[in-house]
């Protein structure tokens, strides 16, 4: 039985409504704010099956299996193995200050820092990982032989080399990290495979990275231009400074709207071409956000955090969902007999290492 | 035995869909296709994994993706066999919601109420050598900044000796740092700045000020404070980010006004036994609100602020160390005049010790 995708709709459709989610959302804050935030973890699960559950795919629904004491699992597992010895270095390095030895409390730190870059890495795969083994689709689950070590090395030195030289190869790494994660996770028999390409990433990063030097020249040529039209504060009088307030106004402004602005740009092309490199046995896959609609979804989450005076914050889950479900797109099919179960590990707990550095997943 | 119709299943093998009958037998149930018959399994390896969009799903346990999805009426008989559904997860479902709310407020008060309260207990019961051990790792030689000289040191001894019955587990220094404050550390290690010692108008001043940090390090509040900042950091670790911190902060600090008051109450104790008059550190106090009234914004040092911060509310205290004066006791000077010079000037004489400071403290 083969399964062709109909290209009428797309195969990822989202049947959630915000009404039913608030159900969900405004308990789960009030039992995470009488545990003193305990509650976090069984309130991330309870979300998650509510949004998995709303997705179909092709014909089916997705199944969130993680549980809520997984996720506690993981952090109380970080924070034994990561937390406490952070303490503990820190008061040494301390205690090595009060006697004078800076040089090696300087050490102390820098390990410290170099293994805190290191576990993000590995953090950030193994979120992939839970999230992958934890999703069925037709009784079939995703996953990771990898434990994610090697990865974390591969994430310190690309993201080095990503800053070296200026920050100007961050694209490189942001795309060759992603192809890396992708290329170690699988659904079912199928190994994903990730191939996207960095370079034409690069435009939209330049426009990124020169929008402060732009705005400066744009603010230097006015200033000229202003000069040379001959018209001097004495002359304008109270309407010419009037005029300038405005647009030193408008040039700060600008400088704190376009800088975010061309950051969403850069990312939605970002993820637009990582989305599209991927594959998995047949399938392709595609994601349809642009900028313009990256920038309001952007600006739409704002204005409900600030309207709703912040509770608007609880409904984020659901928001961030709803669009990276509504704009993805998968072609090709899928033999269903050949989808069999996943042959790898299931890990016994969560997000915990990415629950402690608080780094979002995809 | 009977035979339900409205069943799909997945096998968690493959990703094809089965449409099934439920045909129950006892404790058992097979699932019958049109030409195959799986089973048997038993219900009480059944348990409930989500809802979706009309159907109640179940899994099996210990078979990875096996599904059994039932949606419409379930005969009575098949929904008896069933695991309950869940919908918040363990404790909440069986408490209901609005007991679970409560019962967890309850326990959360509880928790932050222990924390608070048991470090008072629990401080003793930590051993003297681990004290010690702490105490050493954070003070060493404090980067040679602690000033030496022959009379000087017996200077202080004698102070000391006069204050406190055990004088030989105090390790009282005095460092060349030109701050208004002194610290009590673990390890019974106290530090007197220079700044202090030498803006002091008498020896009974500095004597009171000692005897107030050896009142902290004979309450034990070093180790109470660390201990019950590590309690917080557990207890509220769950709250994210700024709101915790500000809530364990609010906390602590009221915990140490109340060790401030203990700790002057040890000061006064000291000095009516070593027959030496509170007045003088009355009037320390007395100089140090002065400064605090009218000084703050203009003239103020760091010394000032700092010893503020730490030890508030001086006019109170000075008051205090009023009332404990009794009338028509035969006071005497802390020191002879040559002892106090010798202790004042100690730090100008000393040239080894390393003067000013690389460290804040809080
Ligand atoms: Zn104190």
């Amino acid at each position: 039985m083969n399964d062709d995708i109909f290209q009428r709709h797309s195969a990822f459709r989202f049947h959630g409504s915000w009404l039913e989610f608030a159900r969900i959302a405004f308990p789960n804050l009030l039992l995470t704010i009488v545990t003193l935030g305990i509650y976090r973890f069984w309130a991330t699960t309870r979300e998650r099956e509510y949004l998995w559950s709303k997705t179909e795919f092709i014909d089916e629904r997705l199944e969130w299996t993680g549980k809520g004491i997984e996720l506690f699992i993981g952090f109380i597992m970080a924070f034994l193995l990561i937390g406490l010895p952070l303490i503990v270095i820190q008061l040494i390095s301390q205690g090595l200050i009060f006697r004078g030895e800076t040089i090696l409390a300087a050490v102390i730190t820098l390990m410290m820092f170099l293994l805190l870059f290191y576990l993000t890495g590995v953090a950030y795969f193994r979120a992939l990982r839970y999230r992958l083994s934890r999703t069925y689709w037709r009784g079939i689950r995703g996953g990771s032989d990898d434990p994610g070590f090697q990865y974390g090395l591969a994430y310190m030195w690309k993201s080095m080399v990503g800053w070296l030289p200026i920050f100007l190869l961050v694209p490189w790494s942001m795309i060759s990290l992603w192809n890396d994660r992708w290329n170690a996770m699988s659904f079912g028999p199928h190994r994903f495979s990730a191939t996207a390409e960095w370079k034409p990433l690069m435009k939209r990063y330049l426009l990124f990275y020169l929008v402060p030097f732009l705005l400066f020249i744009g603010a230097v040529v006015f200033g000229i231009s202003m000069a040379a039209s001959g018209g001097t504060p004495d002359a304008l009088g109270g309407t010419g400074m009037a005029v300038g307030a405005i647009f030193a106004i408008i040039g700060v402004l600008s400088f704190y709207l376009f800088l975010p602005l061309a950051a969403l740009a850069y990312y939605s092309k970002y993820f637009r071409l990582a989305v599209g490199g991927l594959r998995l046995h047949n399938l392709e896959f595609d994601f349809r956000a642009r900028a313009p609609d990256w920038i309001l979804f952007f600006l739409a989450n704002i204005a409900i955090i600030v309207c709703t005076l912040g509770i608007g914050y609880i409904f984020m889950p659901y928001r961030n969902w709803k669009f990276f479900v509504d704009h993805m797109e998968a072609y090709g099919e899928i033999n269903v007999d050949e989808l069999t179960q996943s042959e790898t590990v299931v890990a016994k707990h969560g997000e915990g290492l990415l629950d402690a550095f608080d780094v979002g997943a995809i | 035995m009977s035979t339900f119709f409205d069943a799909w299943h997945y096998d968690g093998k493959s990703a094809v869909r089965r449409k099934v009958e439920v045909q129950i037998i006892g404790t058992q149930f097979y699932l019958l296709e049109t030409e195959r018959r799986h089973g048997p399994f038993a219900f009480s390896d059944v348990e409930y994994v989500t809802h979706k969009v009309d159907a109640d799903v179940y899994g099996l346990k210990a078979t990875d993706g096996w599904r059994l999805m039932l949606s419409g009426p379930v005969p009575a008989d098949l929904n008896a066999m069933l695991p309950a559904r869940r919908n918040y997860g363990g404790w909440v479902d069986r408490l209901g919601f609005g007991k679970a709310a409560v019962a967890f407020t309850l326990a959360s008060a509880a928790a932050v109420a222990i924390v608070l309260l048991s470090p008072q207990w629990l401080a003793p019961l930590i051993p003297d050598s681990v004290d010690e051990k702490l105490g050493d790792a954070l003070v060493g030689d404090f980067g040679g900044r602690f000033c030496s000289t022959p009379a000087g040191d017996a200077a202080m001894k004698k102070l000391v000796a006069s204050l406190d019955a055990n004088p030989d587990d105090l390790q009282v220094e005095v460092a060349k740092i030109d701050m208004i404050n002194a610290v009590a550390l673990p390890g019974g290690n106290v530090i007197l700045f220079d700044g202090l010692v030498k803006q002091a108008r008498s020896p009974d001043e500095v004597a009171g000020v000692l005897a107030h940090e050896i009142g902290h390090v004979r309450e034990k509040h070093v180790m109470q404070a660390l201990l019950r900042q590590m309690g917080l950091a557990v207890v509220l670790g769950g709250i994210d980010g700024n709101s915790g911190a500000l809530v364990n902060n609010m906390l602590s600090m009221s915990y140490s006004r109340e060790s401030e008051a203990e700790a002057d109450a040890h000061s006064m104790k000291a000095l009516g036994g070593a027959n030496i008059s509170p007045i003088g550190t009355a009037s320390f106090f007395d100089r140090l609100s002065e400064m605090d009234g009218s000084a703050s914004s203009s003239t103020s040092d760091n010394g000032i602020a700092g010893y503020m911060s730490s030890h508030p509310l001086s006019r109170s205290r000075k008051d205090a160390f009023e009332k404990s004066i009794v009338k028509g006791k035969n006071y005497k000077p802390a020191l002879t005049p040559t002892e106090w010079t010798e202790l004042k000037t100690m730090c100008t004489q000393d040239r080894k010790a390393k003067s000013g400071f690389g460290f804040d403290f809080n």
